[in-house]
């Protein structure tokens, strides 16, 4: 009798612990409260008046848009870009670069997490942002790139970002500022409403600036997208660096359709 | 006295004036640029004469939804009736999406009035501004 109701309490009991959730993972439960303290930048945002039209560029006002080119820095004589004139032939860009690419009209994209924060934009512009910890590398370890080397800390919830390694901005991107490449910049980017980031960055290069230059963004949400979109350069027929505006040969090569003066039913493809 | 004072002023005049030529110099950039920059990374416009927009009617051949610009090849009819094709050139489709566009917005076959900046060195091609079906309403999905 005394052996079947041990028995009854050892099965109980066993029962009991199996349905006990499994024990706690100490490391991974410190990661998910981090990431619940961490604010929510989902979306897709886009500098403040800087939405591009059909066209690809936009009616632009530099003074709220581009302040990165075209608001006054404390520049050294001689070192501020020069305003492009019409009529020159300007080189291509392959994307935007940093720091331009926090500073355009391509859509960027902001992934927290406690380890680092990926921007990502349009252009396949990558920054990666760690916040585990991490200092810069040291001098020996660094070399220039268009994107830089970043580290990041979170001040409640702004992101301090602190930036070096940035090849010359302007070889990348032809309206870039003129920075050198022993630029540091640092970054607090933070939320401040539903549909609003705002950015302070701050420039330190000695070369070409008499002072820090703070420059200060704003970021909204691009209406239209409901995800990032990416492809490759498949059609780059722009005449630049010598080549085709296009290339009429292939273009004549279809034929001709027959005219429709009215739209399909069912396309979705006129604003109401 | 008169020497040294010459002598201290004179540098502050011309740190002066060249702030107010850099102050110039910018200006000039806000106004020139209000109008030239672009919004896309790949390149500058000013292969296109901002001073020459024009409208064309025509029939889409085709439109092609890629990267790093989009493009409508457009037949237009010439003075004498025959249609002569051209080349134009738009922004990349996230900026096209982003204003409700998307690859089937233009099909062939469809008549659009587009008005566009051409080539500053001419020929059938440029940079489509605005788009409209035949009987004027813009492209893009309402948003």
């Amino acid at each position: 009798m005394l052996r079947r109701a041990l028995q009854a309490s050892w099965i109980a009991s066993a029962a009991l612990v199996g349905c006990t959730p499994p024990a706690a993972e100490g490391p991974r439960d410190a990661r998910v409260t981090t990431f619940a303290t961490l604010p929510d930048w989902r979306g897709y945002w886009i500098t403040e008046g800087f939405a591009s039209d059909i066209s690809g560029y936009a009616p632009i006002d530099p003074a709220a848009s581009i302040n990165l080119v075209f608001s006054p820095g404390p520049w050294r004589p001689g070192r501020a870009p020069e305003p492009p004139q019409p009529g020159t032939v300007a080189r291509k860009s392959q994307g935007w670069g940093y720091p331009m690419m926090m500073n355009s009209s391509a859509p960027l994209q902001f992934l927290v997490t406690p380890e680092e924060t990926l921007i990502v934009n349009s252009y396949r512009d990558i920054r990666h942002v760690y916040t585990d910890g991490r200092t810069l590398p040291a001098a020996e370890d660094r070399w220039p790139s268009v994107w830089g080397e970043s580290v990041g800390r979170w001040e409640g919830d702004t992101l301090v970002v602190d930036t070096v390694s940035v090849a010359e901005p302007m070889k990348y991107m032809f309206f870039a500022p003129t920075f050198t490449g022993n630029a540091a910049y640092e970054e607090r980017l933070r939320r401040v409403g539903p549909d609003r980031m705002e950015m302070q960055i701050t420039i330190t290069d000695p070369e070409t600036l008499t002072q820090p230059w703070v420059v200060k963004l704003v970021y909204v949400r691009a209406p239209g997208l409901d995800r990032m979109l990416h492809d490759a350069y498949v059609n780059d027929r722009s005449e630049l660096d010598g080549k085709r505006i296009h290339d009429s040969a292939a273009a004549v090569a279809t034929p001709s359709p027959t005219t429709r003066t009215s739209l399909s039913p069912g396309r979705a493809c006129c604003r109401t | 006295m008169h020497r040294t004072s010459t002598r201290s002023v004179a540098p502050r005049s011309r740190l002066r004036m060249r702030k107010l030529r850099t102050y110039a110099r910018l200006a000039a950039g806000l106004l020139l640029c209000a109008w030239l920059l672009p919004a896309a990374a790949h390149h500058s416009r000013s292969m296109f004469d901002d001073t020459r927009a024009t409208t064309l009617s025509g029939t889409v051949r085709v439109f092609q939804w890629t990267n790093p610009h989009c493009y409508i090849q457009l037949l237009v009819p010439d003075a004498n009736g025959a249609r002569q094709e051209w080349s134009l050139e738009m922004g990349a489709p996230v900026y096209l999406y982003n204003l409700g566009w998307r690859p089937g917005t233009l099909q062939a076959g469809d008549v659009v009035r587009v008005k566009i900046l051409p080539l500053r060195k001419g020929g059938r091609a440029g940079l489509v501004l605005e788009a409209t079906s035949a009987d004027g309403k813009p492209f893009g999905k309402g948003l």
